[in-house]
């Protein structure tokens, strides 16, 4: 049974598709879920957890339909939103013991289970402050304790290095992967930047517009996203066309750069003979990597749209 | 192993999975209840939350335990009556509403909090309930409270206090009963007037301005109009409820030259038109909240 599994999921917003027909199976593991800032990434978590309704389509967590036992799959997940969730007139302990309790356990066993987490987050020495003391990174740990606090069987995280400085940034990518390895709870977490958590993931599933893009192993889809930056001496645009001529997808980079999607290593083979046959001096060949956003918007990717 | 085990070492027993209890949506209800009552009166949170709470529960306590104080001395003919003290009590318990029913449900908004809670196992409109019954819960402390300080002295500040409790028991429930759905009625308009704001300031504002201006408007509506609908014009006034309600439950002839004695309406009618606002304002609360719900 797939953790999270949705089935032409659509939410439609006047003027605009959140969800658009979208059709997944999300296994167990550390799942990555990327897209650029409204993809749609926060709509689709929203509809796991039962607070929005999709307009067609259906949606289940743990063999739950997200409709019908909404509150059976919140028993179960763990939430972690994208902005602000915490008060900040109480204590950290407290804070995280509430939640617990609101989760079904008993005031005990949500005091232990908040200790346990504050101290996994490591928050343990500043427990007994207020969260409105805490610093950026604290409140972004604390938010982690808070899903934790009820044992959940999956963790939904929104988002969770957002606002972080780099060495944050780091600490929680490290505090997720210890979370989904070593305490064997599966985790989806959604992201903007790619290069961010693919480190941690097991798997990824890409989103545009509401639309699947990519759901697979991070290796296929490095290797699906790599393209070749070149650059060559003189009369680009001709070279440009003659790689076309023979399948490459090719973008112009102004001046004398161009970019080749990198679909396998025939297409160095390519180059290299076009080059050759045209005398045309390649200067400069490197491997890069899309950036999200420009991986769904432009031509030559698989959803592309106008 | 067995000899580190016999010096005493520390072991890592890795992430421990929770087997225990896992309790349902009313518990989830009494836990916030429980957590929201809390926090109306400020405790588990910082000093400057307390300092309002503490203000009005000083203020409504305070002269419950004077007249008990007085009493004792110049005799049990000196106490001021129940509904007599409830009177008193409206506009601090209106202000107890608008300082704390921001605190309940806006902070929550505010802070996203919210969205926790709602991601919880229980329903959006469960988290509406639990956030009223606890502020009703809260102002019944300085409702119900110091009246029961009243009935107590009123008995050991007799010659006999068994003689005492014989005759006045029975009030009790008037008691009860007037400060119930006094406290359920300044509630019930507060949560939903707080539910509108997107800032604790504005929710406070706005639920001061309607306990000052619905007396200000009903006067002002009373001073041009004459006859029946002068008379029933007072059923729109929350204090002249709250008190023709209270006269109603313990039997008391209002002042001929009061408002509420010239109206001279039937006692039930405050209490029809105080349920009536009080399920009305409670049906649009929870309306508001189920939205949150897929």
């Amino acid at each position: 049974m797939p953790l999270i599994s949705a089935r032409e999921l659509t939410k439609r917003y006047p003027g605009v598709n959140a969800l658009d027909g979208l059709t997944l199976d999300i296994e167990s593991g550390i799942v990555g879920f990327v897209g650029a800032n409204g993809a749609g990434k926060s709509t689709f978590i929203r509809i796991l957890l039962g607070l929005l309704a999709p307009t067609s389509g259906t949606a289940s967590v743990l063999g739950f339909d997200v409709r019908a036992d909404a509150l059976e799959v919140r028993k179960r997940v763990g939430y972690m939103p994208e902005h602000d969730c915490l008060p900040l007139e109480i204590s950290g302990t407290d804070f995280v013991t509430h939640q617990g309790q609101m989760s079904g356990l008993p005031f005990t066993a949500a005091r232990e289970r908040g200790a346990e987490m504050l101290r996994h987050v490591g928050l343990h020495e500043e427990r007994y402050r207020l969260i409105g003391s805490y610093s950026t990174g604290m409140k972004q740990r604390i938010k982690l304790a808070q899903s934790l606090v009820h044992d959940p069987k999956l963790l939904l995280l929104d988002e969770p290095t957002n606002g972080l400085d780099p060495e944050g940034r780091e600490e929680m990518l490290l505090l997720i992967e210890r979370t989904g390895r070593e305490f064997g709870i599966a985790v989806m977490v959604t992201s903007h930047l790619l290069g961010e958590i693919e480190r941690v993931c097991d798997s990824l599933i890409a989103i545009d517009a509401g639309r699947l893009q990519y759901a697979g192993t991070v290796a296929a889809f490095t290797q699906q996203t790599q393209r070749l930056r070149l650059e060559v001496d003189d009369d680009a645009p001709a070279f440009a066309a003659q790689l076309r001529a023979r399948g490459l997808a090719v973008e112009a980079h102004g001046g004398n750069e161009l970019r080749v999607d990198l679909a396998d290593d025939s297409v160095y083979d390519v180059i290299r003979d076009v080059a050759a046959d045209f005398a045309v001096p390649l200067s400069r060949m490197e491997v890069t990597r899309h950036r999200l956003e420009e991986l769904f918007r432009t031509p030559t990717a698989g959803g592309a749209r106008g | 192993m067995a000899e580190a085990r016999a010096a005493g070492a520390i072991y890592d027993l890795g992430y421990q999975s929770y087997a225990g209890a896992r309790y349902g949506r009313f518990y989830a209800i009494r836990t916030l209840i429980h957590y929201s009552f809390a926090t109306a009166f400020g405790i588990g949170r910082a000093d400057k939350a307390k300092s309002m709470p503490t203000l009005i529960v000083a203020l409504v306590y305070l002269p419950a335990l004077v007249q008990v104080g007085v009493a004792s001395i110049a005799g049990p003919q000196a106490l001021i009556h129940y509904s007599v003290f409830l009177e008193y009590s409206v506009a601090l318990i209106a202000l107890f509403a608008a300082s704390q029913s921001p605190e309940l449900i806006v902070a929550d908004k505010q802070q996203g909090v919210l969205s926790l809670y709602l991601s919880r196992p229980f329903k959006a409109t469960d988290y509406a309930i639990a956030k009223l019954v606890a502020l009703v819960l809260a102002m019944l402390v300085i409702t119900l409270g110091p009246q029961l300080v009243l009935f107590v002295g009123r008995i050991f500040v007799s010659a006999s206090p068994l003689a005492a409790f014989k005759t006045e028991w029975t009030k009790l429930f008037p008691i009860l009963g007037g400060t119930l759905m006094a406290s359920i009625f300044i509630a019930a308009i507060g949560m939903l007037l707080a539910s509108f704001a997107s800032r604790r300031g504005y929710a406070t504002a706005s639920v001061i301005a309607f306990f000052l201006l619905a007396p200000a408007l009903v006067e002002m509506f009373r001073s041009v109009t004459t006859g029946a609908i002068k008379r029933y014009a007072i059923l729109a006034h929350p204090v002249y409820l709250i008190t023709g309600f209270a006269n109603w439950l313990f039997d008391i002839e209002a002042l001929r030259r009061s408002a509420i004695g010239r109206a001279d309406l039937p006692g039930q009618y405050y209490l029809f038109v105080m349920l009536g606002v009080s399920i009305a304002c409670t049906a649009a609360l929870l309306r508001r909240y189920r939205r949150l719900d897929a």
